[in-house]
């Protein structure tokens, strides 16, 4: 998501997991961290001269 | 190669209508247990102001599914206008015409229609104004740069299409607008097995 927001053009691209985020059953939340799988806050910006 | 994308086709088909079926349910049945937080419980966990959903429509509180907060660094000033995609019963819209004000505007954009109708009646309840489109997000059904403020929860990770979601979200901000989501994103390529099957990705 990162790298698509920069390609499409945003700028001052941010991103910090968030924190305490987990799915409900355990099951859920081993499989997801296995994949890596994590929520995540980002913000950026559309450039004044796009 | 035809049949490739017939079978995408089928699978997207397949994943929108479990959506819409999955985001019902937590809309209908708000006490029922799913495996992600949601309700009070999950906009605690994400800290919501507390004051803030004492003050929203129990009902939006209740089927809140987001997966973060993006009220945190999306600094609304009084009188801009803020697209909410995928605003689902409102929460995150209610939250967001808090602090544009009457004399800004929320735009809600949700895929279902009934729920553009939930939201809208919860805004009602607060007083406050929130205009609703039903429609995807990767067409987002509102015109280009007039939006300053772009705000999502947990609703792009459920795209087939996340580049021409971003390309969207790109076109509808205006100069110098801003975007504060929240989202699942994944670390490793997901199996075949995982991304064909639609209950798994619309979780």
């Amino acid at each position: 998501m990162f790298r698509l927001l920069e390609e499409s053009g945003f700028a001052r691209v941010r991103s910090a997991v968030v924190p305490r985020f987990a799915f409900r059953k355990a099951s859920t939340q081993n499989s997801a961290e296995a994949f890596g799988v994590k929520a995540v806050m980002m913000t950026a910006q559309k450039p004044e001269t796009a | 190669m035809p049949d490739a994308i017939d079978a995408q086709a089928s699978l997207e088909g397949v994943l929108k209508d479990e959506i819409l079926r999955m985001y019902q349910e937590v809309a209908d049945n708000p006490e029922a247990e799913f495996h992600f937080f949601h309700g009070r419980e999950a906009a605690e966990l994400f800290d919501y102001d507390r004051d803030a959903l004492d003050r929203a429509p129990e009902g939006a509180v209740a089927s809140f599914a987001g997966v973060g907060n993006p009220h945190l660094r999306a600094s609304i000033q009084a009188g801009e206008t803020v697209l909410d995609l995928g605003s689902g019963a409102g929460l995150d819209a209610i939250i967001a015409s808090w602090s544009t004000g009457p004399s800004g505007t929320v735009i809600g954009v949700d895929l279902n229609p009934a729920m553009c109708i939930k939201a809208q009646a919860h805004a009602a309840l607060t007083g406050s104004v929130m205009e609703c489109h039903a429609g995807r997000m990767e067409e987002i059904p509102v015109p280009s740069e007039s939006v300053d403020v772009v705000i999502s929860n947990g609703v792009i990770n459920l795209s087939f299409q996340k580049r021409r979601v971003v390309e969207e979200v790109f076109r509808v901000l205006r100069p110098g607008g801003r975007i504060s989501i929240t989202d699942i994103v994944s670390g490793k390529q997901l199996s075949q097995s995982i991304v064909n099957d639609p209950k798994l990705w619309a979780s």
